[in-house]
């Protein structure tokens, strides 16, 4: 199937053209940011009319009583901007019986910028817009911590109320996770692996645009909670606290649903892609670490994420429409919450986890120029992650009430999952042994991540013993713990991912002097911020506070200046992408001298990626071997293989 | 390399052992947990200085020159060495577990003989009730030195933590169900009690104190108790003031004349000045019948109509009004 598809595509490659200009009132009914324009309003006043209509029809005395009328829009506007930009087009003429438009490619590649405004359905454009708009909601979460550590740099309020901070840390923690690590390991993905596994796209192009601009609309509705009374019951969200809670709960709950669809639509994606879309030769046991990395961790987001969907779907039931799910005087449990959301988000800890493994596979076997230690291992401890991260979720809740015989085989089960960690540590550390390593910016970032994150899960070694965790647990302690996975795990490898295929994505190299400025910078201000959050826990200041014991005032303020210095680092890193995006020099196909598949072809690559399919014959790691091949591209009449890459893939 | 991880681990062991990591143990329970906590360092100790050695002596070691571009050996794996270091790790945690669950079951199950005490807690106060004592309610817990307690706990509205750091016991408490933690204290002195569960705006502010009294001086607190004489956390024996502090009112609001600082609602000494003792009510029953600009209704528990006994709730009106207008 997929040598059929790109023979076809590479046929029509020649009439990719830019899409028709439309004029006069065509403008304003073909897909696209106008259509949008008056689409979203008609159907906020649509919503608002039929919500109105009903509750007068029914005899309620409030026609627009705020909960169920603001519920209706966050469920139905999205939509009316989503027809509007484009997002359903062909489906919607597919349905009611027009003919489809031929495929004309309009919808591939970017020409200008303002491709990337467009829904498009190019996997590399998807992969720039996640990558774009992910590192927005980065920077906007990462002020809202810089918020935070101002009020904290002093015991006592000064700068917020509690209102203020409690929406602070809980929008700060929602969009870290749901609109930056998650997508962003996502828009990685989306960019490289079609072309890690040679094939020329996606394979659901039309979804793959549709999952990308439910993004946006999730973010921007974590941030208008603060419109009406933030969002302030923590990430968690915890009943009966959440269904209590100011109107801003509705706009999380909301925002999870379209972040969760978008996540899921991605990772079905990716399951079809890499099990169908494979080129010849690419056997499940030649696959770069990336996509065995994210082949667990899309199927981990498919079994896991409708739980927090349904869990959000419960408490909003529970403030709309009066359900009792969990109120403990109408025959609700409360702990029920807790499982329910549990079982997605423990697991959702893997899904920002993964993918990072998968980069840091590739970086470390690049840059120490050695195969990876283990490789088949290496595979197997993934999907034992996947398997057992499923059977860990109730160690969340140690202290909540839970029946107590449950405590001990959660507890067994979480310390069984350091095994395959433990695997994952010790093969990269064995990978740099006897290597010729190279510490450009990407390496550093790989390298720093296994030495942070071997912290962070030797802290979550205290916390998964229960007699520590009955200490530590909802304290200090575990931000620290967190942070230190998410931040020098998670974070720490998306860096990693970012600057590694800077050069493949925009055609243009980084600056080499500010990259390894920015890691040092964020290194060292990293540790300084998070590390005495350890001791902070430990002896008393429990987390989600805006106030504390002035006994922490010193080691507070020295955190605070430390997270500053922090927050300033990021900057480094916004001017070294944007300026070398628009200033770099020329990037040559493979600088990096990689095996895998995607640096084969050109910087950025061809709209459909293989001139021809590419056969592929061997590991992807085979560094220092003598004569050995990763893949063959075939010649072909026209196709752009520089001199160079010809050279070095040993295509004579 | 070997030097390296010996240097790592000796630094890695005086930062463990130098910096005072743990609070003060005062309670049995502590013994066990703190034995764990160590039994786990020393592990992390070991595995943290390995891990250090190995990737310092390959970073210094294996760096390439710039201008060298050969490959790395192809080593493409050790299969003794993967056994090794699956099964090691699998042994160290089937170790801690085993450990673990030890220790967890000497300080899960609450000794026969312990004292049970009642604890609710609500949006943003604890109150520590005493059947041994007819009954009695505190706003601090007072427990007696070396005697085993158990809280039987519930909450009346969202969920609340109860932490002591000083005894290593945390249990959530949750409206519905009924959660217990048991201790015996050890030391003699003040510690705080710490809500560690998001409770709303006064989170920060539900704190109270647990007094462990020599058995002495509990004998003589708790004569004055059962003969009702003092009510703790309310001095001056001003049933209002009491009523104010132990309801958590302090925990939310200002007022100058209870000392109290808290701004999570508004500002008593301001709102209430020239109010008349039906608005002083409502205001309390019916919090959202009339919201202070600036505040949003819904942040105010609405329950307290029924969890203040009559004759309390007219002592608190009378004392805010007059508190507020003197």
């Amino acid at each position: 199937m997929a040598v059929h598809e790109a023979g076809v595509h590479h046929e029509l490659e020649t009439s990719a053209a830019p899409p028709p200009r439309r004029r006069g009132i065509r403008r304003w009914t073909g897909p696209g940011w106008l259509r949008a324009l008056w689409l979203t309003p008609a159907f906020f006043g649509a919503v608002t009319g039929i919500v109105a209509l009903c509750r007068w029809a029914l005899g309620y005395p409030d026609l627009l009583a705020f909960q169920p009328w603001i519920t209706s829009c966050l469920t139905f506007v999205p939509f009316g901007f989503l027809i509007g930009i484009g997002g359903f087009d062909y489906w919607g003429r597919y349905m009611i019986g027009k003919p489809t438009l031929p495929e004309d490619h309009s919808g591939h590649g970017a020409r200008s910028w303002r491709d990337y405004f467009r829904v498009n359905t190019d996997h590399k454009v998807i992969g720039v817009q996640y990558v774009v708009t992910t590192i927005f909601f980065f920077v906007a979460a990462g002020l809202m911590a810089m918020f935070m550590r101002a009020e904290l740099a002093k015991p006592g309020m000064q700068f917020v109320d509690s209102e203020t901070f409690n929406g602070l840390f809980s929008v700060h923690a929602s969009l870290m996770i749901f609109l930056f690590i998650i997508p962003a390991f996502a828009g990685l993905g989306n960019y490289v692996i079609p072309l890690m596994i040679g094939a020329p796209d996606m394979a659901f192009p039309r979804l793959n645009a549709l999952s990308f601009w439910l993004l946006p609309i999730a973010g921007l509705m974590m941030l208008s909670s603060y419109i009406v009374g933030p969002f302030a019951a923590g990430w968690t969200n915890y009943v009966p606290l959440s269904e209590v809670a100011p109107h801003g709960n509705i706009f999380f709950q909301m925002a999870v649903q379209w972040a969760g669809a978008s996540s899921i639509m991605t990772a079905l994606n990716f399951l079809v892609t890499i099990i169908t879309m494979r080129a010849p030769g690419m056997t499940f046991w030649r696959m770069p670490l990336l996509v065995w990395a994210n082949f667990a961790t899309s199927t981990l987001v498919v079994i896991a994420t409708p739980f927090i969907a349904g869990s959000q779907f419960f408490i909003l039931l529970d403030r709309v429409l009066h359900f009792n799910f969990f109120d403990p005087t109408q025959g609700g449990h409360v702990l029920a919450y807790q499982h329910i959301f549990w079982f997605y988000s423990h697991p959702a800890v893997y899904i920002m986890m993964l993918p990072g493994f998968g980069i840091a596979s590739e970086v470390i076997a690049v840059f120490a120029r050695k195969p990876i230690f283990g490789y088949r291992l290496m595979a197997l401890s993934l999907m034992a992650i996947l398997v057992l991260g499923f059977s860990v979720w109730a160690h969340h809740m140690f202290v909540s009430g839970m029946a107590n015989w449950l405590r001990i085989p959660m507890m067994v089960t979480s310390f069984l999952i350091a095994v395959p960690t433990g695997i994952k540590v010790f093969s990269w550390l064995a990978t740099l042994w006897e290597g010729r390593i190279r510490f450009t910016t990407p390496m550093l970032f790989a390298t720093g991540f296994v030495s942070m994150f071997v912290i962070g899960g030797l802290s979550g070694i205290y916390l998964a013993s229960v007699p520590i965790d009955i200490h530590a647990s909802d304290t200090y302690f575990v931000v620290a713990h967190i942070h230190y996975v998410l931040f020098g795990g998670s974070l720490f490898t998306i860096f990693a991912g970012i600057y590694y295929w800077f050069p493949k994505m925009t055609g243009r190299m980084y600056d080499e002097r500010l990259g390894k400025i920015h890691f040092w910078l964020t290194f060292v201000g990293f540790n300084v911020t998070f590390f005495p959050m350890h001791w902070l826990g430990l002896h008393g200041m429990p987390r989600r506070v805006a106030d504390y014991s002035p006994d922490y005032g010193t080691l507070n303020f020295v955190i605070s200046l430390a997270s500053f210095f922090l927050g300033a680092s990021t900057l480094l890193f916004l001017y070294n992408m944007i300026v070398s995006w628009r200033r770099g020099a020329i990037a040559p196909g493979n600088p990096w001298r990689a095996l895998t598949l995607e640096w084969q072809v050109s910087s950025p690559p061809p709209v459909f990626n293989f001139d021809a399919i590419p056969q592929v014959v061997g590991s992807p790691y085979e560094y220092g071997v003598r004569g050995a091949r990763h893949a063959v591209l075939p010649e072909e009449e026209g196709a752009e293989v520089p001199t160079r890459e010809r050279e070095e893939v040993g295509v004579t | 390399m070997v030097l390296v991880g010996l240097v790592v681990g000796a630094a890695v062991a005086l930062v463990a052992l130098l910096i005072p990591w743990l609070p003060t143990a005062a309670s049995t329970e502590a013994g066990p947990i703190d034995q764990v906590y160590w039994f786990v360092t020393g592990i992390c100790i070991f595995v943290f200085a390995l891990v250090a050695a190995v990737s310092a002596y390959s970073v210094w070691k294996f760096r390439a020159a710039p201008d060298d571009h050969e490959d790395g050996k192809p080593i493409h794996g050790n299969t003794r060495l993967e056994i090794i270091w699956t099964l090691v790790p699998t042994i160290l945690v089937t170790a801690i577990s085993i450990y673990s669950g030890i220790a967890l079951a000497s300080v899960q199950e609450p000794s026969p003989d312990a004292r049970t005490i009642k604890v609710t807690a609500q949006q943003f106060a604890w109150n520590f009730a005493y059947p041994n004592l007819s009954g009695r309610s505190t706003g601090d817990l007072v427990v007696q030195v070396d005697k085993p307690v158990v809280l039987e706990m519930t909450s009346k509205d969202v969920i609340h933590s109860f932490w002591v750091p000083q005894f290593r016991m945390k249990q959530d408490v949750v409206p519905g169900i009924n959660t217990q933690v048991p201790f015996t204290p050890t030391k003699v002195g003040t510690f705080p009690v710490i809500c560690t569960e998001l409770c709303g705006l006064g989170h920060p502010t539900m704190r109270a104190e647990v007094r462990v009294l020599s058995a002495a001086d509990y004998a003589t607190w708790a004569s004055q108790e059962k003969g009702g004489t003092a009510t703790t956390g309310a001095g001056g024996g001003d049933a209002g003031k009491a009523a104010f502090e132990q309801f958590g009112c302090s925990s939310c609001h200002t007022l100058a004349d209870a000392g109290s600082t808290a701004q999570v609602g508004p500002d008593l000494d301001k709102v209430l000045k020239g109010k008349d003792a039906d608005f002083v009510r409502t205001s309390i029953v019916d919090p959202n019948k009339e919201i202070a600009t600036g505040y949003q209704p819904g942040v105010m528990p609405q329950e307290f109509g029924d969890q203040v006994p009559e004759q309390q709730l007219d002592a608190l009106v009378d004392y805010l009004v007059k508190a507020t207008n003197g």
